[in-house]
């Protein structure tokens, strides 16, 4: 009796089956399977991203090294100017290469090291009067980097010139230059050893092509997600302009004492998030495979029908746009164009789901570390 | 006609089956369970999912289970020692009593680590405690030999395969549904993630595998009980039983209920068979105490009253109450509102994020939650997603910022959830303060409504 049930049922289940297949011919997508390839993909960033990443980070620093070097030994505007503009380049360089922190880079916490802002003056003066200091420590953290040279720079008087006193006549001026330079030879350290790390990281994490918890996929995508969340998002305009709690804050801007890189920073941030989403070669922006291929290739659509891997581009696209049409300063915008500011932050955060929500389950990365039936 | 049904159902339910089957399901039941402490407790799991949390999430009608703290340990030592005496016969209704009682307090800790196995588990342990599981292979009958019986009524085992049946169907109907069939979600993005296994991983690229995936699941479920009960088809039902498992157990993160399905599946096999073998057995091993003579089981006459009755009971909860979603509006897969509880297994990609926001009642000074200062990881993306779950943690928050001194706090969050590879969207009305709303068995009006539709069951 069961069993002519059964056998009865299973050509209506036959049917139902070919029309389901059919309807799936209709918008098929042309898997390509070397787009599914995620060891492809991941040397891709290996190779393409991220090696040469920290290739142009370590000149950068060299050149912030050698311009700080000359400026210690003999100061001046000019050379003061230098230094300067060779910290730009490299704040400029590091937004690339920030979004990166999976890894050696995340063993050794690099973020923490390079960019925690805003600097704490106090430690940072503090350290220099007395004159020893261990930058290791997790306590230093806010009292060197990019934000430390900030102030040292530029935020520390008014015009170049008393800068400069600060490192000639000061009474202070020995210590301060031994201060500049430690912070200097610091960033070198610490983005050296990432730069030496992945010379032999490499491999581990081109051959890791599962998607469990520890696997590079996850690692490296839950890095990315969290750096645009937390450091861009948060960090950049959402802190600065009081976007969760209605309040202004333009001391958390970052590049505090130079408010007209504050933007170009961010710029730099966002479209380097872009060329990583697309999988673009570093130097040469050549088309790799990278999250957009992947999400391409695993098909997941909106609405309308369209793939989810260019709605995240589009979205990307209106937040660049966004951003890019204000004309305060982040620090000052945050009050006098508050309504921009907020409107940039609603931009990035409509991004925030597309990544956190969609590419991730898409991916089919799993964040638990226990059993999970799924449901 | 009504009488003679009820007759012959009667007849039929008392007929003698081989006591040796029941007791080889308790033998292993009990290892498996025993095995799985074992296992939770090496993998420091006890520490970090009840010992870790700041906080716990309980399930609704059971917010008075005490959490024991350091004592959890003990909690699982106590599980696991009842279940080796479980496994062994000894001391044999005590033994299920704590076993049952212990396994489920574990459950009720912390809902975050719901598994649909885990109250299969508690149910067919509640079951074990009625029966006469120690009637053979037991120390309790080389203890006491009169304990030992070579047959027991049919119902005994047949509850338990009708636990099994309603596991599997259930399971089944569950599947009946367009994301399911019709579009082969969650498979179509939970296999390429496998496309790297050695041999077939290339096969998770192709939809058609989703697909064919999907159907054989769908089918499987709805059929395996059946044909595990039908003599011929039984040993290619198991076959398929092994096969389904083990593929499952590969492809997914699901710890120990793959091998647990698998080995319950044997109480689907003849007594006989399972008779014939033990008594080989008991040819190597003279002292296992194996029921010999011809005695049968029974019941005294108002005991299997009260377990015919409880056991109605039971059954009749078990079959209406994963229903319980029709009563409630919206889209199930959505609001989640009568999900749990209903042998609904790896039926969706679920994904969400959830960004609460406190607010100063009286100075209207917010505060943006740093989800990690309050939950686990895993707590985190349970919350997200589950309704209760981010009830619960907005009244959580409200009760700590109280105590920091702020002054009726409110709490709003923003959350967006994907299901099904479809676009994330917003789950809940952001300008409801979820700390005045109330955890309810009834429809949370703060969902916002799902305007795709999954058709099916």
């Amino acid at each position: 009796m069961k069993k002519w049930i059964l056998i009865t049922m299973l050509p209506a289940i036959l049917m139902v089956a070919a029309v389901g297949c059919k309807k799936e011919n209709d918008n098929s997508n042309d898997n390509n399977n070397s787009s599914f390839d995620r060891g492809a993909m991941l040397a891709n960033y290996a190779d393409n991203y991220v090696i040469p990443a920290y290739a142009d980070m370590t000149g950068k620093l060299s050149t912030l090294k050698t311009k700080t070097d000359a400026f210690i030994a003999a100061p001046d505007e000019s050379k003061l100017a230098e230094t300067r503009a060779a910290w730009k380049a490299a704040y400029l360089t590091w937004q690339e290469t920030d979004l990166l922190e999976f890894g050696p880079e995340a063993s050794i916490s690099l973020r923490n090291y390079i960019n925690t802002y805003p600097v704490t003056v106090s430690k940072v003066n503090g350290n220099i009067a007395a004159g020893s200091y261990d930058l290791e420590q997790f306590g230093n953290k806010d009292a060197q980097g990019f934000p430390a040279l900030d102030y040292l720079l530029t935020g520390i008087a008014t015009s170049d010139a008393a800068i400069v006193s600060f490192y000639t006549t000061d009474a202070q001026a020995a210590n301060r230059k031994l201060y500049l330079q430690a912070i200097v030879n610091k960033m070198v350290a610490k983005v050296g050893a990432v730069q030496t790390a992945w010379t032999t990281y490499r491999s581990t994490f081109v051959a890791n092509t599962a998607t469990d918890a520890g696997s590079s996929l996850s690692l490296m995508t839950n890095a990315f997600v969290l750096y645009y969340e937390r450091y861009l998002r948060s960090g950049k305009i959402g802190l600065p302009a009081g976007a969760m709690t209605g309040v202004a804050a333009g001391e958390l801007t970052e590049a505090y004492y130079t408010p007209t890189l504050s933007k170009e920073l961010a710029q730099a941030a966002l479209n380097s998030v872009g060329k990583f989403y697309n999988g673009f070669g570093y130097s040469n922006n050549l088309d790799g495979i990278g999250f957009h291929d992947y999400m391409k290739a695993i098909g997941t659509k909106d609405d309308n029908g369209k793939l989810m891997a260019d709605v995240i581009n589009t979205e990307l696209d209106e937040a660049k746009n966004s951003l890019g049409g204000l004309t305060a300063t982040i620090r000052d915008g945050v009050t006098t164009q508050r309504t921009e500011v907020l409107n940039i932050y609603q931009q990035l955060q409509e991004v925030v789901p597309l990544f956190k929500v969609d590419m991730v389950s898409a991916f089919g990365i799993s964040i638990t570390y226990t059993d999970n039936d799924g449901d | 006609m009504k009488n003679t049904f009820r007759i012959h159902t009667k007849e039929y339910l008392e007929q003698p089956v081989y006591s040796a089957a029941l007791a080889v399901f308790r033998f292993i039941f009990g290892i498996m369970l025993c095995g799985g402490v074992v296992r939770f407790w090496l993998r420091g799991w006890i520490d970090e999912l009840y010992i870790q949390p700041k906080y716990f999430f309980h399930y609704y009608g059971f917010e008075w289970v005490p959490h024991p703290g350091n004592y959890t340990y003990l909690l699982f030592f106590v599980c696991g020692v009842s279940a080796f005496f479980f496994a062994l016969g000894l001391l044999y209704r005590l033994s299920a009593v704590i076993l049952f009682l212990t396994f489920t307090w574990i459950e009720l800790l912390d809902k975050t680590n719901y598994l649909n196995h885990y109250y299969f588990v508690s149910l067919v342990l509640f079951l074990m405690i009625w029966l006469p599981a120690n009637a053979n292979l037991s120390l309790d009958g080389l203890l006491k030999p009169t304990l030992l019986k070579r047959q027991i009524p049919r119902w005994t085992t047949g509850s338990i395969r009708l636990m099994l049946g309603i596991v599997y169907c259930y399971a089944g109907l569950a599947k009946l549904n367009s994301d399911w069939l019709l579009e082969a979600m969650p498979l179509r993005l939970w296999l390429p993630a496998k496309n790297d296994m050695p041999l077939i991983g290339f096969l998770f690229n192709k939809v058609w595998v989703a697909y064919g995936f999907s159907w054989f699941g769908a089918i499987y479920d709805l059929t395996v009980p059946f044909f595990l009960l039908y003599r011929k088809t039984r040993p290619y039902a198991f076959i398929a039983v092994v096969v389904f498992h083990v593929a499952t157990s590969m492809l997914f993160p699901i710890g120990m209920f793959p091998y647990i399905m698998i080995l319950s599946a044997i109480i689907f096999f003849d007594s006989a068979d399972i008779e014939t073998i033990v008594r080989k057995c008991k040819n190597y091993f003279t002292n296992l105490p194996v029921a010999m003579g011809h005695d049968m089981f029974t019941f005294a006459p108002l005991r299997r009253s009260a377990v015919v009755v409880l056991f109605a009971v039971f059954f009749v909860i078990q079959l209406v109450f994963p229903w319980r979603y029709l009563l409630m509006p919206g889209e199930l897969f959505w609001t989640e509102e009568g999900y749990r509880f209903s042998w609904r297994v790896m039926l969706m990609e679920k994904t969400g994020y959830a960004q609460y926001v406190v607010k100063d009642g009286a100075t209207g000074r917010k505060i943006a939650v740093n989800n990690n200062d309050f939950l686990t990881r895993n707590q985190e993306k349970m919350m997200a997603t589950q309704p209760d779950f981010l009830l619960q943690y907005a009244h959580i928050l409200k009760e700590h910022y109280s105590k920091t001194g702020m002054t009726d706090p409110q709490v709003y969050a923003t959350v967006y959830v994907g299901l099904n590879g479809r676009r994330s969207r917003l789950f809940a009305d952001t300008s409801v303060n979820l700390a005045a709303e109330k955890d309810a068995f009834s429809h949370n009006g703060w969902i916002l409504e799902y305007k795709d539709k999954i058709y099916g069951l």
